[in-house]
C-alpha cells in the first residue's frame, strides 16, 4: 500500500508538504532556530494571570535593618490595559484605590475624596515597588520583543518598551521554558542603567488551572540593603464591567469583593 | 459634653501608651505567611483616626488680626491642644450602601475652649448596575483637579491651601452618576448630576435659601487627558461654569489646570470709607498647575492661582486701614465701636484664607533622605503675588510606627505691614500633630 501511495510524485509532494508544516507546527519550545518570541510573552501573560480576574496580594517592604512594612491589596484586572488595586490593610492606607487604563494612573484617598493623577515611578507604598509595578499590565501590552535567545532551561527575552511613557525602557526577561513563567527581569532605564530585578518564586496551583508564582521579589541598586515583596494569595477568574475602571467608580472598588 | 471630654483625654492616653508599646519588630527570616480570612468582606465595616494636636503661636500683634482678636487682652502668644476623633463607616445592603464620616474634636487653648460634633457626610448609594448610582444625603464632591486650591469647585466648601488634604464638610443632595467606558480615544464618559436644595437647616450657609440648585460635571479620559465640563445654575448662588484638565506628560510629571467662569459673581467689598458695598462683576479665576519627580524622589507641586473675585491690594488697604484707626481709636478713647465694626467685616471674607488675587503655591517633598527611613520632610511656600507676602512652612512626617503618623511643622509668616501675610494673627506657629489610624 504504502509503495503504491509514493509511487505517486504527486503524494510524495503532498507528504512532504504535511511533514514540514507538522514539524514547524509542533516544534518544541526548545529549538531556537525558529522561536517565536512574540507568541511566548503572550503565552507568559496569558499563565500569570487570565483574562479577566481578581486577586489577593501581601506587599512588603524589608527595610536594611529587618524592619517590615505590610500592605495587603485586593485588585482586579480586565483585558491588557485595565486594572484597579484596593487598599485593604493598614488601617493607615485603608480605602485608598489606585486606577490603571493604559499609562494613565490615579489615586483616590478617602479623605482627600477624589482621584489625583499619579505617575508610573511614584510608589504610593514606598519601597522598591513602583506604581507601575503594583498595577502592572499584560508584559506583551507594554513591550515588544526586540530578542528572543536560549540558555539551558530558560528563554531570555529582550523586551523594549512601546512608548515612552513606561516605566522602563527595556526588560531583561528570563521564562522558564516548561512552565512558561518569568524567573527574573530585569528593568533598565534608556541610559541602560538598571534601576532593580523582580524574581517570581515559589510556584502555586491557585485553581482553575492556573500555576504560576506566588512570589515576586524585587531589589534595586538604587535602594541598597532594601527588599519588596508580593505575595499572591488568591487569583479568580471573574467578570467585570468596563465602567468599574473609571474615575468615578474608585471609591466604591470595596464593592467588587 | 464633660463626658466627651473625658473619653478625649482616655483616648489620649491610649494614644500616648500605645505609641510606646508599637516599637516596630526586627525580623531577620523572611515571612510570607498571608492569611485571607482576616481580610474577608463584611456588610458592615468602619475605620477612622484619632489624633492629638499641639499647636504654639507666635501672635503678631500688630497685625490687624492680631489687633483684632486680643485688642482688649493684648498677648504674645498662644498654646492649643486640639483632640480630634474621626470615625467612617459603611453599611452593605444588596444594592445599597450607606456611608457616613463624623468627625469630633475639643479644642483647649488658654483663651477658651471649643467642642465640636460634625457629620461631614453621610449618605445613602443605590446601585443597580455599576454603571449608575443614585446618591442622596449629605456628601463631599472635591470637584477640580488643583492641589491647593479648585476654582471650579463650585458645591464644595474652600480648601485650607496649608492642609489641603483634609476631608471636608459636605452638603446635603440628590445625586446621579452614570459611567460610560468606550473603546477609542475617549475611553471613559461620565455624568454627574446633583439636586442642591438650600432651605432652613438645609445647606442653608451655601446661599440664598428656598431655592433649588443643580450642579453637573461630565468627565471625558480623551486620548489620556482627563477633562471635566463643570455648570452650576441656581438662585442660591449666580450661573457658573467650569472646565478643568489633566494629563500625565511623562512617568514623572503631570499637568492640571481649571478655569471657571462666573458672569455674575456678587462680591463685598469695603471703600475707603470703612463702608461694604456689593458689587457684581464676571470673574473668569483659574489655576495652572503640575506635579514632577526627581530621580533622587523629590515631588514638588507646584500651582499659580488667580482669583478674579479676590480683593485687590487697595481693597485689602481698606481693611487694614479700618483697623489700624480702630485701634488708635480704642488706646486713645478706649471706644471699641470701629473694632467690632472691623469684626463684623472680616467675616463677610477678609478674614478668610488667600482672599487676594493672585497667589503661588509650592510643596516639595523628599522622601526618606539620606537614608532616614520613614522620614518625609517637605516644605509649602504660599505666595501672594500681589503684595509680596508669604508663609513658609518646612515640615517632617514619620510614618515609622505602622498606623502611626507624626507631624512636626513650622510656618513664618510674614510680609510687612498691610500685606495679607504680614497682617494675619500668627508670625510664625510650631504644629506637631500625632495620629494614629484604626
Amino acid at each position: 500500500m504504502l509503495v503504491k501511495i509514493y509511487s505517486s510524485p504527486l503524494k510524495v509532494l503532498f507528504f512532504f508538504t504535511l511533514s514540514i508544516i507538522a514539524y514547524l507546527t509542533l516544534i518544541t519550545p526548545g529549538q531556537a532556530s525558529t522561536l517565536d518570541g512574540t507568541a511566548i510573552l503572550l503565552q507568559v501573560d496569558k499563565n500569570l494571570s487570565p483574562e479577566s480576574y481578581e486577586m489577593y496580594r501581601k506587599l512588603i517592604n524589608i527595610e536594611p535593618d529587618g524592619t517590615k512594612k505590610e500592605f495587603v491589596l485586593y485588585s482586579v484586572k480586565k483585558g491588557q490595559n485595565k486594572m484597579v488595586a484596593l487598599f485593604l490593610s493598614p488601617a493607615s492606607e485603608k480605602g485608598r484605590s489606585t486606577l490603571r487604563l493604559n499609562d494613565n494612573m490615579w489615586l483616590y484617598i478617602p479623605n482627600v475624596g477624589k482621584p489625583i493623577r499619579i505617575t508610573s515611578l511614584q510608589s504610593v507604598v514606598g519601597g522598591v515597588f513602583n506604581n507601575s509595578d503594583i498595577l502592572r499590565l499584560d508584559y506583551s501590552a507594554e513591550y515588544d520583543v526586540a530578542s528572543i535567545t536560549e540558555e539551558g532551561d530558560f528563554y531570555l527575552l529582550d523586551l523594549k518598551a512601546k512608548s515612552k511613557t513606561i516605566a522602563y525602557d527595556t526588560l531583561k526577561m528570563s521564562v522558564d521554558k516548561k512552565a512558561l513563567v518569568p524567573t527574573t527581569i530585569e528593568c533598565f532605564a534608556s541610559s541602560g542603567m538598571l534601576i532593580k530585578t523582580l524574581y517570581y518564586k515559589e510556584p502555586k496551583d491557585f485553581g482553575n488551572g492556573i500555576i504560576r508564582p506566588s512570589v515576586l521579589e524585587t531589589d534595586s541598586p538604587l535602594y541598597k540593603g532594601y527588599k519588596s515583596a508580593m505575595i499572591y494569595a488568591k487569583i479568580n477568574q471573574k467578570e467585570l464591567a468596563d465602567e468599574v475602571f473609571s474615575l468615578n467608580y474608585l471609591s466604591r472598588v470595596d464593592e467588587l469583593r | 459634653m464633660i463626658l466627651l471630654q473625658k473619653i478625649f483625654v482616655l483616648t489620649c492616653f491610649y494614644l500616648l501608651l500605645g505609641l510606646g508599646l508599637s516599637i516596630p519588630s526586627v525580623t531577620l527570616a523572611e515571612d510570607y505567611s498571608f492569611n485571607l480570612d482576616e481580610f474577608e468582606k463584611k456588610s458592615f465595616s468602619w475605620g477612622g483616626y484619632a489624633e492629638l494636636k499641639w499647636d504654639h503661636n507666635w501672635i503678631n500683634r500688630n497685625g490687624a488680626f492680631g489687633l483684632l482678636g486680643f485688642y482688649d487682652k493684648p498677648r504674645s502668644d498662644l498654646d492649643r491642644l486640639t483632640s480630634t476623633v474621626q470615625l467612617d463607616g459603611n453599611y452593605n445592603k444588596g444594592m445599597v450602601d450607606f456611608n457616613w464620616l463624623l468627625q469630633a474634636s475639643v479644642q483647649k487653648e488658654q483663651v477658651e475652649s471649643e467642642q465640636t460634633l460634625d457629620i461631614f457626610s453621610a449618605y445613602a448609594s443605590i446601585k443597580p448596575v455599576p454603571a449608575v448610582t443614585f446618591d442622596l444625603g449629605k456628601k463631599t464632591f472635591k470637584w477640580g483637579k488643583g492641589y491647593a486650591w479648585n476654582p471650579v469647585g463650585f458645591i464644595d466648601r474652600p480648601k485650607d491651601p496649608n492642609n489641603p488634604e483634609d476631608v471636608l464638610e459636605g452638603y446635603i443632595g440628590v445625586g446621579v452618576d452614570l459611567i460610560k467606558s468606550l473603546p477609542g480615544g475617549l475611553q471613559t464618559l461620565a455624568l454627574t448630576g446633583v439636586v442642591l436644595p438650600v432651605w432652613d437647616n438645609i445647606n442653608d450657609d451655601f446661599g440664598e435659601k428656598n431655592h433649588i440648585n443643580l450642579a453637573a460635571k461630565l468627565y471625558f479620559l480623551y486620548r489620556d487627558t482627563d477633562i471635566d465640563l463643570i455648570f452650576f445654575t441656581g438662585d442660591s448662588r449666580s450661573t457658573r461654569y467650569g472646565i478643568d484638565i489633566s494629563r500625565n506628560l511623562a512617568t514623572n510629571f503631570e499637568i492640571h489646570a481649571e478655569v471657571a467662569y462666573i458672569p455674575e459673581q456678587k462680591i463685598r467689598v469695603l471703600n475707603g470709607l470703612g463702608v461694604l458695598e456689593n458689587h457684581e462683576i464676571t470673574a473668569t479665576s483659574y489655576l495652572l498647575g503640575l506635579r514632577y519627580l526627581t530621580k533622587s524622589d523629590i515631588t514638588t507641586i507646584l500651582e499659580f492661582y488667580h482669583n478674579d473675585a479676590g480683593y485687590s491690594e487697595t481693597e485689602m488697604d481698606h481693611f487694614y486701614q479700618l483697623v489700624s484707626a480702630a485701634n488708635t481709636q480704642y488706646n486713645s478713647t478706649g471706644d471699641a465701636s470701629l473694632f467690632n465694626q472691623a469684626t463684623i467685616i472680616s467675616k463677610s471674607g477678609y478674614a478668610k484664607p488667600q482672599v487676594g488675587r493672585n497667589y503661588i503655591y509650592t510643596k516639595v517633598t523628599q522622601k526618606e533622605p539620606f537614608d532616614l527611613l520613614y522620614f518625609t520632610p517637605g516644605v509649602t511656600a504660599i505666595l501672594n503675588l500681589d503684595d509680596e507676602s508669604y508663609s513658609l512652612s518646612p515640615e517632617t512626617v514619620y510614618t515609622g510606627f505602622t498606623n502611626w503618623e507624626l507631624r512636626l511643622r513650622y510656618s513664618y509668616i510674614d510680609g510687612g505691614r498691610f500685606t495679607e501675610h504680614g497682617e494675619k494673627l500668627n508670625g510664625s506657629r510650631l504644629e506637631l500633630r500625632c495620629r494614629y489610624y484604626f
